[in-house]
């Protein structure tokens, strides 16, 4: 080896011993505490797992499934606006507001949704002001719908951003081809624009999906514990108990749902750079 | 040169707090624990030992912010560290226990002369483990039945009673679940003290693992009841839906209760209610981690918080905590209608007969996780 290989490896030898200890090893550890019990290998953990939480982990997949649907549709709508948009002030107004709540943690979205979304908040409060809802007809949201507004909320723009970028780089002569052969917007965004940015939406809603796998402040402050989200039993696992083992089968399984998420990215990012 | 000035500057304000003396308390619970260190109990202490500063750390609401405290001295220890971080720990029922058959925690009861102001047995068996010498109660707090007298006329007296409300009104009555604070906990722990068998071995022991097995029907049915009632986020949560009219009735804690009352977060139109055969209360303790680096002062600080005045002006007077001593010791250091206040809607009378501890910590988490298994998944 040359000396300047030595460099490298010096270079990049910090960050190596980084992961390392702050990823490798807690990931390792807390995969052999998931499958070990009383000192043995065993999948005690994981039954106990199920056999209390089965209902809870498949909500979650539910809750992140239907935000991820959701967001696709709201960044699809916003990012398509920006592109196609003929209206300079709306797309105007659009681009400066979209990207706010990016800038705004979990838990202070949580803590507004919560007096928000509640049958007698603020969102109620003014359709009953307006005359669009009686009183009597007022209901609660603060439940899966809840988590599911608070993410879609939070997650699309994110999403947005990276679609809108995608767009405004393509071609502007296929979509000019379209509407000069009649088609609408929405077709153009339908049939033309969506299929030539669909590996880039696809990348941002699997990030958005392991983003939303990991959050416990919205699950804890929007809705009631049950059914509840796999963050919140993990927490309480450990808080009620001090029962690492189970808490940490049940991250082996949240790592084994993002795991799949995960292998589609990748999949994804290779076939990019393959076509490339 | 000018940055030799500057680490100069740099290193004697790093050294000028270290001359002082710091008192670092660490508190599990809500806000509201952190904001009595902070603002009341710890500028208290420095006027009377001057010099000294008093650091306040919260870690959290509920049995977790116990499990913090819990893991970072066990750390320490594991580490062999000479001195630990925390002076004053205030730690919850189920954690003091491990904390003191860990040899986490300095005896350090006798050493004080405010020690011996209390009797109670919770001073000396927490949750059915011996931790007489290694804490003190900071105070006592109890769980009750909040509901809203305008829409509650027949209010329920015992928990056969309250089920049968929940059923004719249905989404009236709110609870949290059992992960969302302490309140709900609470409120399932006397479901099981009223409808499981032997509600008194709970309590007292001794620890029988196939006990949990008589709890079947009772939990069927809190999985029956819970589909006529509303889960609420929280604590807080509840409170919440309470204030906005959401919700008639609820279990909450009764010094929260009085504190939102106070504050106008409630209406007062709200009322609490004990019901037969009774409902949990737990005391938060002071302890002495075993290797405070501040022992000494450590103890004057608990000292001067279990002392008569300041359990009757902090504990009682600002935020609506029975004592953690003994009442008598109060009696003079408070007007009568403070003292009167804590017992508007519950009287001695119902705290002593419906006034319950936590089960015994194994019974705990058969409770918790039956009640996971059985109502909620």
């Amino acid at each position: 080896m040359t000396d300047s290989r030595f460099l490298a490896l010096g270079l990049v030898a910090p960050a190596l011993a980084l992961v390392a200890a702050l990823f490798l090893y807690p990931l390792g550890f807390s995969l052999v505490t998931a499958f070990t019990h009383e000192g043995v290998l065993s999948l005690a953990n994981f039954g106990k797992a199920f056999d209390l939480y089965s209902v809870d982990i498949l909500y979650t997949l539910f809750i992140v499934l239907l935000a991820g649907a959701l967001t696709a549709v709201a960044a699809v709508a916003i990012a398509g606006v920006l592109t196609l948009g003929e209206t300079p002030w709306l797309v105007g107004a659009l681009r400066a507001l979209y990207r706010w709540p990016l800038f705004i943690p979990f838990i202070v979205a949580g803590q507004c949704m919560r007096t928000f979304l509640a049958k007698n908040g603020l969102m109620n409060n003014s359709f009953v002001a307006m005359g669009l809802l009686d009183p009597l007809q007022t209901a609660s949201l603060l439940d899966w719908r809840g988590i599911v507004i608070t993410f879609v909320w939070k997650q699309a723009p994110f999403v947005t951003l990276l679609l809108a970028g995608a767009m405004a780089s393509l071609d502007r002569a296929t979509i000019e081809a379209g509407r000069n052969l009649g088609a609408g917007r929405l077709r153009v965004l339908v049939e033309i624009v969506l299929p030539q940015v669909m590996p880039t939406l696809l990348v941002a809603l699997v990030l958005s999906f392991v983003t939303t796998m990991s959050v416990l402040s919205v699950p804890m402050m929007v809705a009631g514990s049950q059914p509840t989200m796999l963050t919140v039993d993990m927490a309480f696992r450990i808080n009620a108990y001090g029962d690492y083992p189970v808490a940490n089968a049940l991250g082996v399984i949240s790592y084994a749902i993002t795991g799949l998420a995960a292998w589609f990215y990748l999949r994804q990012s290779i076939r990019k750079e393959a076509a490339a | 040169m000018r940055s030799a000035l500057l680490a100069l500057a740099v290193s004697a304000a790093l050294a000028a707090p270290a001359s002082a003396q710091t008192l670092n308390v660490a508190t599990a619970g809500d806000q509201n624990m952190v904001d009595y260190i902070k603002d009341y109990l710890g500028p208290l202490f420095e006027k009377s030992h001057p010099g000294v500063k008093v650091v306040a750390v919260g870690t959290g609401p509920g049995d977790s912010g116990s499990q913090k405290i819990f893991e970072k001295l066990s750390a320490q220890k594991a580490a062999n560290a000479p001195a630990w971080d925390f002076d004053v720990v205030v730690i919850h029922q189920k954690m003091a226990g491990d904390m003191a058959k860990d040899a986490l925690l300095a005896k350090y009861r006798g050493d004080i002369p405010t020690g011996k102001l209390v009797t109670r047995d919770t001073a000396e068996n927490s949750l059915g483990a011996d931790v007489s010498g290694y804490v003190m109660p900071m105070f006592h707090s109890q769980t009750a039945i909040a509901y809203n007298a305008d829409m509650v006329k027949d209010v329920p007296n015992s928990y056969p009673e309250l089920a049968a409300w929940a059923k004719a009104h249905p989404k009236q009555f709110g609870y949290n679940g059992i992960k969302g604070g302490m309140s709900g906990v609470a409120f399932v722990a006397g479901w099981i003290y009223a409808f499981g068998q032997d509600g008194d071995k709970l309590l007292k022991g001794p620890y029988d693992a196939s006990a949990k097995a008589g709890w079947d029907k009772a939990l069927a049915d809190l999985k029956e009841f819970n589909k006529n009632v509303v889960i609420t986020p929280g604590n807080a949560g509840t409170l919440d839906m309470l204030n906005r009219g959401e919700i008639a009735m609820g279990p909450v804690w009764v010094d929260m209760f009085y504190t939102w009352q106070a504050d106008g977060k409630l209406p007062p139109n709200m009322k609490l209610k004990l019901v037969a055969p009774g409902m949990p209360g737990q005391p938060m303790y002071y302890a002495v981690p075993a290797k405070a680096a501040q022992k000494k002062l450590a103890e004057d600080f608990i000292a001067l918080a279990t002392s008569p005045e300041v359990q009757a002006q902090g504990i009682v007077k600002k935020f609506n905590w029975y004592p953690g001593i003994d009442a008598q010791n109060l009696e003079g250091k408070l007007d009568k209608a403070d003292w009167n206040k804590l017992f508007t809607d519950i009287t001695p009378a119902d705290l002593s007969s419906k006034g319950k501890p936590f089960p015994i910590a194994p019974y705990f988490n058969d409770i918790l996780e039956s009640y996971e298994k059985k109502v909620a998944n």
